[in-house]
């Protein structure tokens, strides 16, 4: 093949593999949430929905909205809230999800399949019956509520709800969000060589050394992915406060979805949304830019341990 | 394996475009879930030898914003008061042929005519119910607490007893309306400072609640997780039969509060670019029928505007002031109003202000 | 020293399974409950799984839940596999952005946004809006995964392939995609996962006719989610786990992961 043909059957590489998602999303995606975006620049409709572009010959655009958003500091208190709890749910899904990621990727290939599916298998259970189900697990007169009240009791510590919580609510969106870790997890954990490993016992690694010098480093991919599909989604939740949440445990996803429905005021409603993706974006962005610097990269990793 | 991808595949997408396409009538009905019996259903397809195609929406929030993103192929919808407010307002129904509706003398007058709607131009009644108190009846007596009056969850002295035992609605409307009857004001009242008030008098209460909660609060009242909420009456005339057929040791029962209530009535309405009005009108007189209207409120307790329905009406439904309220009562209950923007936006605040823990 | 930590491992690991299924447990459990709510346990019956069997709605709803998930993964698994592709190869900030801010955005403003334009573009609304609408935002997903599965691999095996004369195509399908295939799979889960439970762009997206099962059984949520719709999970469930158990019997390597060419 001479060069001039590699090279044009690279570029036509280039187009056929970012060209259909680039397109597809901009279809789907783009166009329609860049309505959206114009609409936090406009007037809600008296009645719902938006007030006409155009009144009496006049664009009606406004930065009413974004006012709004800069000059009412709760929004942004309960930004920081939600921020909050989705780095939470992040820090608890890694833990829970790392050591199954790990079991499942060394695991016999007979079973790993298996225990693959096992992981996502209750996801495929609706939503609502698994958020009842936790409100059966945490409900007051259930074993786990009699224990820990008992144990508190004991104390002398007045009993605390587990239902009606953020405790129900950090357990509910660690629950719903643990596939999301353990997949990425396991798709990098499953081609680490195990070579590797064996080597460093023979070297005098201990379990602990191996694990954070070897694995952990060389797993920063998955660890990364898995975080950016737990903590960005969490961000915009609202179901689960709605379910389970007490009364003050109301997060950014139930402002912004009782703009669009009870208050019906779509341009803020955009506003806060468009403020949330933003956010989301700039810290995945600073996550990825901070690891890269400090961390290094996994190849670096290796050579330390060889 | 590529070969059963590309297979399975295809079956998918086959089994998406394979929409059924029988040549019978269709009748698209946006409807509550379990807000119509199915045998009304049944007997409406025989009689208009047309399909019946449900589906559903559980709020009217839902309802008004799909229709406001410009949602179509609806027949019929059954928004409460407040929506079809809305919906006129916004000029998104049809005028209804009254030609074509002779039944419609048999509803109550006391639910014509009402002021977002008169003459009933665009709506006519269909079911209704009221937002007041449920409690377990046992728990409330061992308590000692009053069941007739909404100070039982505005004031501490009251919600000490009941503290995580009770429950709100996650609703702005509703329980601003419900702070602001107790206070002494109209349901809607839009008084900036009578709005404060009601804020500050939720927020008094707030520590004592143990969740604002329009979805699930139901079960947690029929197992006894939960002793006293704010709600609807239909949802709590089913706790109590769901309690009774679990055989629990008490009884959930509805509390009118005498400084009165929220009246919800759901209206049937024909959106401007319903694909077959005609077969709207059909259903909606069909509906205005005394014996038809009469196996929802049968089914799940709701209220009935219908006379005519009257005889065919349980005797227990029927004696239940919070569902059959007497005329004392009825005159304390009002129907919500939609409110402006600034209104709207202003109550947003203030409602995420208490939901923030302000 | 390798037993020990063998231990350590199972038992994290069992925490959490534990913690995955005790609530699935209850679900399937409840099906057979005696009781309309999903609160309390009062006695065991298997009418539930009766009047699923008549209720024409709900299994309706069920199929076309599943043929829109089906379609859906396998779309945004193309789509997302050549997008965490081209995000590893050649990366731009405008891929990034288009596959991240998906995930980002809430699920309300999306919603609203297809539905108002698809009503632009007049198109339909049904089943086919609501597929269109699942694969944008599940491709991100994919993406994220393959990309990850990509980082820190070895090009070497690349290079030779090319050196050896293959095109780009036969290197991808030769040597990249078996290298990346747990990636693949881990998305394609995934995005089935999200495709069929997916309530609020669903909501927005449906037609007038349109029926899926999170859209019925969320319309349930003001009266009762009756042990019907534990029945339908459990079911729904089963017949997956069937389907992929079948499937990957009848070509054994569509699950199992490449060792690659070592």
């Amino acid at each position: 093949m001479s060069s001039a043909t590699a090279r044009r059957s690279a570029r036509l590489g280039r187009w056929l593999v970012s060209g259909p998602p680039v397109l597809y999303l901009f279809v789907f995606f783009a166009v329609p949430t860049l309505i959206m975006v114009l609409a936090s620049f406009r007037t809600p409709g008296e009645f719902g929905g938006l007030a006409p572009l155009v009144e009496d010959g006049k664009l009606d655009l406004n930065l009413e909205s974004y006012a709004r958003f800069f000059s009412e500091a709760i929004y942004a208190e309960i930004f920081l809230k939600s921020v909050w709890y989705a780095l939470a749910t992040t820090f608890f899904c890694l833990a829970l999800a790392y050591p199954l990621a790990a079991l499942i990727a060394r695991s016999p290939k007979r079973y790993r399949d298996l225990l693959l599916l096992l992981v996502i298998l209750p996801f495929w259970s609706n939503f609502l019956i698994r958020i009842y189900a936790w409100m059966i697990i945490l409900g007051p007169n259930a074993a786990l509520a009699r224990t820990v009240n008992g144990i508190l009791r004991w104390f002398g510590h007045e009993p605390v709800p587990l239902l009606f919580s953020s405790f129900a609510v950090l357990v509910c969106l660690v629950y719903v969000s643990l596939p999301f870790m353990v997949l990425p997890l396991y798709a990098n954990l499953e081609k680490h060589d195990q070579a590797l490993l064996d080597a460093a016992q023979d070297l005098g690694a201990n379990a602990w050394q191996r694990f954070w010098r070897i694995t952990f480093p060389l797993s920063l991919p998955g660890v990364f992915a898995g975080s950016a599909l737990v903590f960005i989604p969490a961000l915009g939740i609202f179901a689960i406060p709605d379910i389970l949440g007490g009364p003050e445990d109301s997060l950014i996803g139930n402002v912004i979805k009782q703009q669009f429905l009870e208050t019906r005021d779509w341009p803020f409603g955009s506003v806060l949304s468009i403020v949330l993706t933003v956010a989301a974006l700039a810290i995945a962005g600073f996550a990825a830019w901070v690891a890269r610097r400090n961390l290094g990269t996994p190849s670096s990793a290796r050579k330390v341990s060889a | 394996m590529k070969k059963l991808l590309w297979l399975s595949a295809a079956f998918a997408v086959c089994a998406l475009f394979a929409a059924p396409v029988f040549a019978k009538d269709e009748f698209h009905l946006y409807n509550w879930n379990n807000y119509i019996a199915p045998e009304t259903v049944k007997r409406f397809e025989d009689f208009c030898k047309c399909t019946v195609v449900q589906t559903y929406y559980s709020s009217n929030e839902e309802l008004l914003a799909k229709l406001a993103a410009g949602a179509k192929g609806y027949d019929m919808l059954v928004p409460t008061t407040n929506a079809v407010d809305a919906l006129i307002k916004g000029k998104r129904l049809q005028p209804l042929d009254h030609s074509q509706l002779p039944n419609l003398k048999n509803i109550d007058p006391r639910y014509l005519n009402t002021p977002f709607d008169p003459g009933n131009k665009y709506s006519v009644p269909y079911a209704m119910s009221t937002t007041i108190i449920g409690y377990n009846d046992v728990k409330m007596k061992e308590l000692g607490l009053p069941t007739d009056t909404w100070a039982v969850i505005f004031e501490p002295k009251y919600l000490e007893k009941v503290k995580g035992r009770i429950t709100v609605l996650d609703d702005e409307n509703e329980l601003f309306a419900a702070a602001l009857k107790y206070l002494g004001y109209s349901v809607n009242d839009v008084d900036e400072k009578h709005w404060k008030e009601a804020q500050a008098l939720i927020n008094k209460a707030k520590p004592y609640w143990a969740a604002f909660n329009a979805s699930s609060y139901i079960k947690e009242l029929t197992v006894g997780n939960i002793w006293l909420v704010h709600g609807y009456s239909n949802d709590i005339f089913q706790a109590n039969l769901d309690a009774q057929a679990a055989k629990r040791p008490f009884h959930l029962v509805q509390g009118m509060p005498k400084e009165g209530a929220v009246l919800a009535v759901d209206n049937m309405v024909i959106p401007k670019d319903a694909p077959r009005p005609d077969l709207a009108l059909k259903f909606m007189n069909f509906m205005l029928e005394g014996k038809n209207s009469s196996e929802l409120t049968n089914l799940i307790g709701s209220g009935n505007p219908n006379l005519d329905a009257v005889k065919y009406i349980k005797p227990e439904i029927l004696k239940n002031p919070a569902i059959f309220p007497t005329k004392e009562v009825a005159a304390r209950l009002e129907q919500l109003k939609d409110l402006t923007v600034a209104q709207r936006r202003l109550r947003s605040r203030m409602w995420t202000e208490i939901k923030a823990g302000h | 020293m390798r037993s020990k930590r063998g231990i350590t491992l199972w038992i994290a690991a069992g925490a959490g399974y534990a913690f995955l299924y005790v609530p699935l447990i209850i679900v399937i459990v409840y099906s057979f409950n005696n009781s309309r709510l999903n609160a309390e346990w009062v006695g065991f019956t298997l009418n539930w799984y009766d009047t699923l069997f008549h209720d024409q709605n709900m299994i309706f709803a069920a199929g076309n839940s599943l043929a829109i998930a089906l379609t859906a993964s396998f779309v945004s698994t193309v789509l997302g596999t050549a997008a965490g592709v081209a995000m590893y190869r050649y990366p731009t900030k405008l891929l990034s952005v288009l596959v991240l801010a998906p995930i980002a955005i809430p699920e309300i403003l999306m919603g609203v946004s297809l539905l108002i334009f698809f009503v632009l573009l007049n198109f339909t609304l049904g089943l086919v809006s609501v597929a269109l609408a699942h694969i944008a935002f599940c491709i991100g997903f994919v993406a994220i995964v393959v990309r990850a599965r990509l980082a820190g691999m070895d090009e070497s095996l690349t290079e030779a392939a090319r050196d050896c004369g293959a095109s780009p195509w036969q290197t991808f399908r030769y040597i990249t995609l078996p290298l990346i295939m747990p990636g693949v799979i881990a998305g394609a889960l995934m995005a089935f996962t999200l495709s069929i439970d997916d309530f609020v762009i669903t909501f927005f997206t449906a037609g007038a006719g349109t029926v899926t099962l999170p859209l019925q059984i969320y319309s349930m949520i003001k009266i009762a989610v009756t042990p019907e719709v534990n029945a339908v999970s459990s079911l729904l469930m089963l017949l997956t786990l069937a389907l992929i158990i079948i499937a990957s019997r009848v070509s054994p390597t569509i699950l199992r992961s490449q060792e690659g060419l070592s």
